[in-house]
């Protein structure tokens, strides 16, 4: 018998990329699970409450109901309503924002001094929560002792029914948001703009290029992919508004300003029906996601 | 006596003493926490809070919040493991939602035990926020039922009664039917330079409260006596009708967006001529201090037609929260309810819902408008109490804002809502 030599066989080298791979999860596991945690978690259970009879009067999961909690909210006449008055509320406000935003960030973009001062006057509406600026403008458009108002009878233009006429409520609405959202719009634009590359602008001097074609055919195409990501982002919080509607007008006057999320909100609490308040949030999270994929699309086709 | 007999006995002493200072130290440790509206009411009870204090040991903190943020911020305590608030200010819209889920302590046991005495609370406020399908849950704290509050001054103005006389034919008198009124109002706004009326007329509880008046004082109701949904009548119909007429014609612009708090300061300036509105709202807008433009000018009145709203605020003990703190509770609620405790109250402009407190010879002597506070409060009816009660409000507020920004007509909001009501009491069932 003799002793047989233990051969080692050398393991197999693993390609670097696979490495790479491997140690990107490492990096990516502790974000990862906190965000398992905190989103993950929540939608989860939300769409177990979508599906389930749970209500604050019977707070249990079971038995389950399949699709009859969308059903029922789909069957109100008011639902359809609230879910057009999203679109149209979202569409108006990132547009609002982002030229403004736009405007605004090109100006600051070409001024040299006080820049820090105008961006951090520009950034304290952001920094205010919603429900304080709600609070702020109710107040300064009150119809008969707000400022606003008051001004316009002192210059001699009528008093206006901010958030008491269906035809003009929606619109103070979307002002009241714009004015608090547009800052965030500039902060990216800006920073966006103050990124560009300066070669192309000079070639485009030199070629004899005005500020108006320099801007169409270098500022907008370049800028293209940061504005992108402001309009997805406002456009994620603008369809999901709610506390501003709370403070200002409840809904009202009439149905002029029922967005989905205060539908959502009633459904959820004055309705105690947690299981419908959770199926309208989910037909709103899709109502995100479809219009994040379509813009976003849009924006990657064209680029 | 021997040394160790002596020893014992101050070991003993010192033991008992550390246990008292223990004790005591344990309830000055105690406190509890209410959410409570941000109203006067609450601002006299806390101003008297430091007397219960000292009597208990246990300490007192008012959370104040605007009522439309309540409800959402008092269920989502209750349906946790553990309410971060102890004693518990429930609306009359509430007192059929809470005990049916269970969020509620039953009261009898603790009245039970400390012989606290329920004799003189009216009964009609026991009945709207105490018991419910028999049993206590509450505790009546306040009552807020509404009237007509108006601006003498106007009604007896020379001038004024002239030109109403020949513009209608009729006295500028007290309105006694609630078309009298809105016709009273709509002639203010055109010729006294005020608002004819400050209307609360915002989507939700402001406009569901401030339409019920109108309701019932044009003899409509929302349930027969026999509970079943009455709202869809000619009566109903005429009183929106009114209300809507009111809003566009007589009230101050902007009125399908105001609440109680642009109502009275519109009526605290001397821009209105009336209100409908709580009672107790009288002794704020009759004060010289904070409504110069208005104190010694306004008197209150039942609404016209003999009935308004009628409503409340009770005292509840969360359930989910330990023995201990349930008894502390009940030991607040005792004590703030006591009859020495609410004359204190009324005297600083209290809306009781005790009847020996309404008719204690001191309060009646500081505050003559009690006697038709008393008439406000008995000819009041109720909206309907029922599991789902503030939703109903919602559905309610929003026909009746439709119909004020005039995109339905009041017949079609009135059987919507109508047809709301009867959906949500076959749900409750």
């Amino acid at each position: 018998m003799t002793n047989a030599a233990v051969i080692e066989t050398p393991k197999p080298k693993r390609h670097p990329r696979d490495r790479w791979r491997a140690t990107g999860w490492k990096f990516a596991a502790p974000g990862l699970s906190m965000i398992a945690i905190v989103m993950g978690f929540p939608l989860v259970y939300a769409l177990l409450l979508s599906l389930s009879s749970f209500t604050l009067l019977k707070p249990k999961l079971q038995p389950f109901i399949g699709l009859e909690n969308f059903r029922a909210v789909m069957a109100d006449e008011y639902f359809w309503h609230s879910v057009w008055v999203t679109i149209e509320y979202s569409a108006v406000t990132v547009m609002g924002e982002f030229t403004l935003g736009l405007v605004i960030a090109l100006v600051l973009n070409r001024v040299v001094r006080l820049k820090a001062v105008y961006f951090a006057i520009l950034t304290v509406p952001m920094a205010m929560s919603p429900v304080s600026v709600g609070l702020i403008w109710h107040m300064l458009l009150q119809p008969n002792l707000g400022i606003v108002n008051r001004l316009l009878e002192l210059s001699g233009i009528g008093g206006v029914d901010w958030l008491g006429d269906p035809e003009i409520a929606f619109w103070t609405v979307v002002f009241v948001d714009i004015w608090q959202q547009v800052s965030f719009v500039i902060l990216i634009l800006a920073a966006g703009l103050a990124s560009l590359p300066k070669e192309p602008y000079e070639a485009a001097e030199v070629d004899g290029a005005g500020d108006l074609q320099q801007f169409w055919y270098l500022t907008l195409p370049m800028l293209r992919p940061v504005a992108a990501i402001a309009i997805i982002i406002q456009l994620i919080n603008e369809t999901r508004t709610y506390d501003l509607v709370y403070v200002l007008t409840r809904g009202g006057p009439g149905i002029a300003t029922d967005l989905l999320s205060y539908f959502a909100y009633r459904r959820a609490f004055l309705g105690l029906s947690i299981n419908e308040g959770a199926a309208v949030s989910f037909v709103l999270l899709l109502m995100v996601l479809v219009l994040t994929v379509v813009f976003f699309r849009l924006v990657t086709r064209r680029a | 006596m021997t040394r160790q007999m002596l020893s014992t006995m101050l070991a003993s002493a010192s033991a008992v003493a550390l246990l008292l200072g223990a004790q005591a130290a344990h309830a000055e440790d105690l406190k509890l926490t209410a959410l409570m509206e941000d109203v006067p009411e609450t601002h006299i009870i806390e101003a008297l809070l430091p007397e219960f204090t000292k009597a208990t040991g246990i300490t007192v903190e008012f959370q104040k919040l605007a009522y439309p943020d309540m409800h959402q911020k008092l269920v989502t305590q209750l349906i946790s493991n553990k309410s971060a608030y102890n004693v518990l200010e429930v609306d009359f819209l509430w007192a059929g939602e809470f005990p049916e889920a269970g969020w509620l302590a039953e009261l009898q046991p603790f009245v039970d035990k400390t012989n606290f005495d329920l004799k003189p609370f009216i009964p009609s406020m026991m009945d709207l926020v105490g018991r419910h399908k028999d049993t206590l849950y509450l505790i009546p704290m306040y009552n807020y039922s509404m009237g007509l509050i108006y601006r003498t001054d106007l009604l007896a103005d020379a001038k004024l009664k002239e030109a109403y006389k020949k513009e209608t034919g009729k006295d500028l008198a007290l309105p006694a039917t609630l078309a009298d009124y809105v016709a009273i109002s709509k002639f203010m706004k055109k010729n006294a330079g005020v608002e004819g009326a400050a209307m609360q007329s915002q989507r939700g509880d402001p406009n569901s409260m401030e339409f019920s008046n109108y309701l019932f004082a044009n003899g409509g109701q929302y349930l027969s006596a026999d509970g079943h949904v009455a709202l869809d009548s000619p009566e109903a119909v005429k009183a929106l009708e009114l209300y809507v007429d009111n809003i566009q014609h007589g009230a101050q612009k902007g009125a399908l967006s105001a609440t109680l708090d642009d109502t009275f300061r519109l009526m605290c300036d001397g821009k209105a001529f009336s209100m409908v509105t709580y009672w107790w709202m009288l002794p704020q807008i009759d004060n010289k201090e904070s409504c110069p433009n208005a104190a010694g000018k306004v008197a209150l009145t039942v609404m016209p037609g003999g009935h308004g709203e009628s409503g409340g605020w009770g005292w509840g003990i969360a359930k989910n929260q330990s023995a201990e703190l349930q008894d502390a509770s009940w030991k607040f609620i005792a004590w703030v309810q006591s009859k020495e405790i609410s004359i204190k109250r009324a005297m600083q402009g209290h809306a009781p819902t005790r009847s020996d407190v309404f008719e204690d010879a001191g309060v009646l002597a500081k505050y003559p408008y009690y006697k038709q506070a008393l008439e406000v409060v008995a000819s009041g009816m109720s909206f309907p109490i029922f599991t789902y009660s503030a939703q109903y409000e919602d559905v309610l507020g929003r026909q009746l804002s439709l119909a004020g920004s005039g995109d339905v007509k009041p017949a079609t909001a009135i059987k919507a809502a109508a047809s709301g009501l009867d959906e949500l009491m076959k749900k409750a069932q």
